[in-house]
């Protein structure tokens, strides 16, 4: 796990696509900062997270999209799937080296909680709560979206339909407004990430919450798993 | 040592395999010959666990590769027909990647892969990136790459595809040099890689297996070849040579000189077809210029698997 871990590290740092997404979810990051905070001479924290999610959802399609296309298209799997390392290893590998990068970026937006903290007040239990809820989230994003791509064999396509994946469980819970039968509304709220997120925005630890987002980075991840396993059995080769 | 028992693939209506059972033996260099789209490639994928088979199953020194795929693996090195490299790494860091991933201990992995660069020739270019290298260079990775962690088992698909006359050379040198104490299992569709790097034969066509013999027994296994320059005439020969114990053909061959016959003679069995030949021969006082075996037993053996 830890070998893939820094295989994946390195090849964002060795191709353009880490420092481009550090680079573009920070200035973006700072372009909200400025629009929720500065501008409007606010100094809550949780306002500006909230606000970040929407640049979540747009970019964690791009830190994840090569990690199981891109094998694929240069059959570089061919040694990962014939090594002595499980898939559950070689699947967590990349999660966590996604994650690290994820993790940079997300450490990167402190500096605008510095300037609230500078100019005004910034308890540490609201940081803490704030950014539990909005690195979970984000964690959660990149597990789903590393399941899509375990589907596609392209990187754009998969790109896409992350982020329709994204999109489609953030607003989840505006579907279940809709959807009359009682059940089905229940179990469509029940997946919103809006709703599962809500709680920290407002500064309140939920334990339902958090469990909420573990259990979906689990699934995530072991589904991501049982895909690739799948595939032994489906996928056809060269003859 | 590989065994390979029962496998068959089907990618939804395409039969790639059928019940394919073959054996390679610890130490020994298989050849897997077959054409284009024989289902070698499958084989290869399913015998080192990238694909699952539909029936059957693949031991590895006894070991399943989908039931026990670590121990399994840690046996097997295997050189897909492209060579799997990241090309943003450079010779030395990939290597060092695949020798941890191969389970060798970290604090071995600088000696191990300094010794695995200097087999495959790779010491020079330990600081390129694999993007950077030229197709002979980058099959000489993906040789290496097969090597981190010291496999017993080697498995080799197309290793000289595409390679220049002197890069073929110097992959064939490499795989006899590696062949002592390894078992390897190679596919290949050029029949005097096969005849000069093998013990054993497997001809795969259409997913399905059509001979398994040793190299040394192809030649008596099939029938003997005779190129026989001879003086006299040709219809008198010819019709001689029909009447021969055990002979399947006599084909006049073009390219023989004043008064001189040339002529290809295929027997069924290897009834010492010289001596027949000769003692016919001096009793229709037809000079015997040059009499060798056929070198091209092999194709013959392979065409004649593949139309059957």
């Amino acid at each position: 796990m830890i070998t893939v871990f820094r295989r994946e590290w390195m090849a964002y740092f060795r191709t353009p696509v880490g420092y481009v997404f550090i680079g573009v979810f920070t200035a973006l990051s700072g372009v909200i900062f400025y629009l929720s905070n500065l501008s409007t001479l606010s100094g809550e924290l949780l306002i500006f997270l909230s606000q970040l999610t929407l640049l979540v959802m747009l970019l964690t399609p791009v830190l994840t999209m090569r990690l199981l296309c891109e094998e694929r298209q240069r059959r570089t799997d061919q040694l990962l799937l014939t090594s002595p390392v499980s898939l559950t290893r070689i699947v967590l590998g990349k999660y966590l080296a996604a994650a690290a990068v994820m993790g940079v970026a997300i450490g990167l937006t402190n500096v605008c909680t510095l300037i609230l903290a500078l100019y005004g007040t910034v308890y540490p239990g609201e940081w803490f709560v704030g950014y539990l809820g909005f690195t979970l989230q984000s964690m959660g994003f990149l597990a789903l979206d590393l399941l899509v791509s375990g589907f596609m064999k392209n990187q754009v396509p998969a790109a896409i339909a992350a982020f329709a994946a994204n999109f489609l469980l953030w607003m989840v819970d505006l579907l279940a407004d809709k959807v009359s039968v009682a059940w089905m509304s229940d179990a469509l709220r029940f997946l919103s990430l809006y709703d599962r997120y809500e709680p920290f925005i407002l500064g309140q630890l939920s334990f339902a919450s958090l469990l909420f987002f573990l259990l979906l980075i689990g699934m995530c991840l072991l589904a991501t798993v049982r895909v690739m396993d799948a595939r032994r059995f489906s996928q056809g080769g060269a003859a | 040592m590989i065994e390979v028992q029962g496998v068959s693939k089907r990618y939804g209506s395409v039969q790639a395999l059928r019940d394919v059972t073959l054996r390679a033996p610890e130490g020994k260099v298989l050849g897997l010959l077959g054409q284009n789209g024989a289902g070698k490639t499958t084989l290869l994928n399913i015998i080192t666990g990238y694909l699952a088979p539909t029936s059957g199953r693949v031991l590895i020194n006894g070991r399943d590769p989908l039931l026990e795929p670590e121990p399994a693996k840690r046996e097997l090195g295997y050189l897909p027909e492209h060579p799997p490299l990241y090309d943003e790494m450079t010779v030395e860091e990939y290597l060092r990647f695949v020798a941890a991933l191969k389970q060798v201990k970290a604090g071995s992995i600088p000696g191990h892969v300094r010794e695995i660069m200097g087999k495959t020739g790779l010491t020079e270019m330990r600081e390129r990136l694999l993007g950077h290298l030229s197709k002979g260079y980058r099959q000489r990775a993906g040789f290496a790459q097969a090597l981190c962690g010291d496999p017993d088992v080697l498995v080799l698909d197309e290793p000289t595809v595409g390679l220049d006359p002197k890069q073929i050379t110097e992959i064939r040198a490499l795989i006899q040099k590696l062949s002592a104490g390894k078992t390897i299992l190679f596919s290949s569709h050029m029949l005097g890689e096969v005849r000069q790097l093998c013990d054993h034969v497997v001809i795969l066509h259409r997913g399905a297996v059509r001979l398994d013999a040793p190299i040394g027994e192809l030649g008596g296994r099939d029938g003997v070849t005779l190129l026989c320059t001879l003086q006299g005439g040709e219809r008198r020969l010819v019709a001689a040579m029909n009447h021969l114990d055990g002979v399947r053909s006599v084909a006049v061959q073009p390219g023989g000189g004043e008064d001189e016959v040339r002529l290809r003679l295929s027997f069924g069995h290897a009834a010492t077809p010289e001596k027949q030949v000769f003692t016919l021969c001096s009793a229709l006082n037809a000079p015997i210029l040059r009499m060798t075996r056929g070198e091209d037993d092999l194709e013959q053996v392979f065409l004649q698997a593949i139309s059957e």
